[in-house]
């Protein structure tokens, strides 16, 4: 261990390395959210139920298969770069924000529920005014599981090039210097805390206070 | 006025239907209580109504309107819906529960916020303290009276009440019952109430519909269901003191008869012959602001004689003993029995105006029987 190579790793390599980290991130979790949560609203409507099971089994083989293997079964078809495993990430992260979103929106009270239709409620309106915003917090809970992950799973796509956290920590183990491990791996579990107590305070925020 | 024609309702992998080609109609502006065992079928009539279920063949109107013929949530939306879990959305505020039926009608926002002012004060909650309210910080009681104003919001004609009380505390039942009994003397609503307490249906309804597996056994006002219940089934559901519970239906001042005789304190000694020229069996007392205060009986002038003083221990055990005219009978009764009384003075504010007495509950009640 030395200081100039510890200093060098976190100072010369890492703010590129976690920029990358971050993007990787926040590109996967964004679209995650955007295919997600629209698939869980349509498949907690009462005619698309049936759907869910089967969906949801997809999602759970997906989110079955070893990380480094989803890694590494994205190059044959995807190539090199940041966008195959930015895909490679999307399968493992859609799973806790389509279930958050199902049992949020399920778990509403079916008296409010009944009582928001009794009054003349459309249900396009209920689901905006009532079902989300109650669902809000569970969903959140769901981002903040996947965004974790990829943060964590994000390290494996250097594998494929893409960059990240993962390449000072591939560099720290080929090159045997466990400073570039150490700035690699902390920097990530640091991210990941971050940004987990970030989406948790947001959950606190957003939770509507008579509840 | 709404009205079933030949209902219907059977739900899927059932044998029985749930409601069997029932026709009513239910009559404006009066409560109409839909009562009966669990599983007969009366909030799922109720939900018929609004929509809510959709009959499997029949029709429901309402003022003439075949209901079906309504977008549900138009319809809906002129209705009052009040139910038993109240529903209040646990993220709004009390404010803006009661704001939601105003806000789909797109009410202009000074006129929403003026009508749920008026409403939170109508349900006697204390407006600074409630507006800003989440649901979860009232108690029961209190969100129900939410649940009550959110349904009256945009004043609509019917209101729909399925077990609106049935989850609150006695006490409370009580006070949001008379309230909703003194409101309804105001708005003239057409209110359908679904209970499974026969009291209660006694006490809101003016009219009662009793349902048994799906089908209506008897319709009419509480007074013609306690004195001539049609069946086996009514007799045991209104159970075996229907005549007292029918004492509920009547007030002190159905029963009062006048007063012959009134003696002020300071003449207690001429009481005797002052009840005997006016042939009266009981003399009320006033005492010297002319405040009635008591009342006593030819046996108990034969019983003390000329003894004042036993007389006025006498007479101050029924220094309470009056009720106003619009004390229901039971609670008069109480207090016959409590002060060993066989009369009461019936008040109308400060002022006596009459008496009632053991006999002429009796005879009241027995005339009503006979008719």
């Amino acid at each position: 261990m030395s200081w100039e190579n510890f200093r060098f790793a976190l100072f010369e390599k890492a703010p590129e390395a976690l920029l990358e980290h971050s993007m990787i991130v926040v590109v996967t979790i964004g679209i995650a959210i955007l295919i997600s949560i629209p698939l869980g609203i349509f498949l907690s409507r009462p005619r698309f139920k049936k759907f869910g099971l089967f969906t949801m089994n997809i999602l759970n083989l997906l989110q079955a298969v070893p990380g480094l293997a989803v890694i590494a079964l994205a190059l044959p078809f995807l190539g090199l770069g940041m966008k195959p495993a930015i895909i490679a990430l999307l399968f493992q992260s859609l799973l806790p924000i389509v279930r958050n979103t199902i049992a949020g929106l399920l778990g509403v009270s079916s008296d409010v529920k009944e009582a928001a239709s009794g009054m003349g409620m459309s249900q396009r309106r209920i689901l905006l005014e009532v079902e989300i915003p109650l669902a809000i917090p569970i969903i959140l809970s769901g981002i903040r599981t996947a965004t974790v992950y990829v943060v964590s799973m994000g390290t494996l796509a250097s594998f494929i090039g893409a960059g990240g956290l993962g390449n000072l920590i591939q560099g720290g183990l080929t090159l045997f210097r466990p400073e570039y491990l150490l700035v690699g791996a902390g920097l990530g579990a640091l991210m990941a805390i971050f940004l987990d107590r970030m989406i948790n305070y947001l959950e606190y925020r957003i939770t509507p206070p008579g509840m | 006025m709404i009205v079933l024609e030949q209902i219907t309702k059977k739900y899927p992998g059932q044998a029985m239907p749930a409601v069997d080609k029932l026709s009513i109609s239910i009559p404006k502006g009066e409560i109409c209580v839909l009562v009966g065992p669990s599983g007969c079928g009366k909030s799922t009539i109720l939900r018929m109504i609004n929509r809510m279920i959709e009959p499997t063949s029949g029709i429901v109107k309402i003022n003439g309107e075949d209901v079906t013929q309504k977008n549900p949530d138009q319809l809906r939306m002129g209705i009052g819906y009040v139910i038993q879990q109240i529903g209040l959305l646990p993220h709004r505020t009390i404010a803006e529960n009661i704001a939601i039926v105003p806000r789909l009608y797109k009410w202009p926002k000074e006129k929403i916020k003026q009508r749920v002012d008026e409403l939170i004060v109508m349900m006697g909650l204390d407006l600074e303290k409630t507006r800003g309210k989440y649901p979860a910080q009232l108690s029961g009681g209190q969100m129900q009276r939410v649940g009550v104003a959110r349904a009256m919001a945009v004043d609509p004609p019917i209101m729909l009440m399925d077990e609106p009380f049935g989850a609150v505390d006695p006490i409370a039942r009580t006070h949001l019952q008379d309230e909703l009994l003194r409101l309804q003397k105001e708005i003239k609503k057409t209110i359908v109430f679904v209970t499974h307490d026969i009291n209660e249906a006694i006490k809101m309804g003016d009219r009662i519909a009793i349902f048994n597996a799906g089908k209506l056994v008897q319709f009419g006002t509480p007074e013609e269901i306690l004195t001539n219940p049609v069946n086996e089934f009514v007799e045991d559901f209104i159970g075996r003191d229907r005549v007292v519970k029918k004492l509920n239906l009547y007030s002190a001042g159905d029963a009062m008869q006048p007063i012959r005789c009134v003696v002020k304190e300071n003449e207690l000694g001429n009481a005797a012959q002052k009840m005997k020229e006016a042939g009266a069996e009981v003399a009320f007392l006033l005492n010297k602001a002319g405040k009635a205060c008591g009342h006593i009986t030819s046996s108990d002038l034969d019983e003390f004689g000329k003894d004042l003083g036993g007389l006025r221990k006498r007479i101050g055990r029924t220094e309470k003993a009056f009720v106003q005219t619009t004390t229901p009978f039971p609670d008069a009764l109480s207090l016959l029995l409590e002060y060993d009384a066989d009369y009461l003075g019936i008040l109308k504010g400060e002022e006596l105006c009459g008496m009632l007495s053991f006999k002429g509950i009796r005879k009241h009640v027995y005339r009503k029987e006979g008719e």
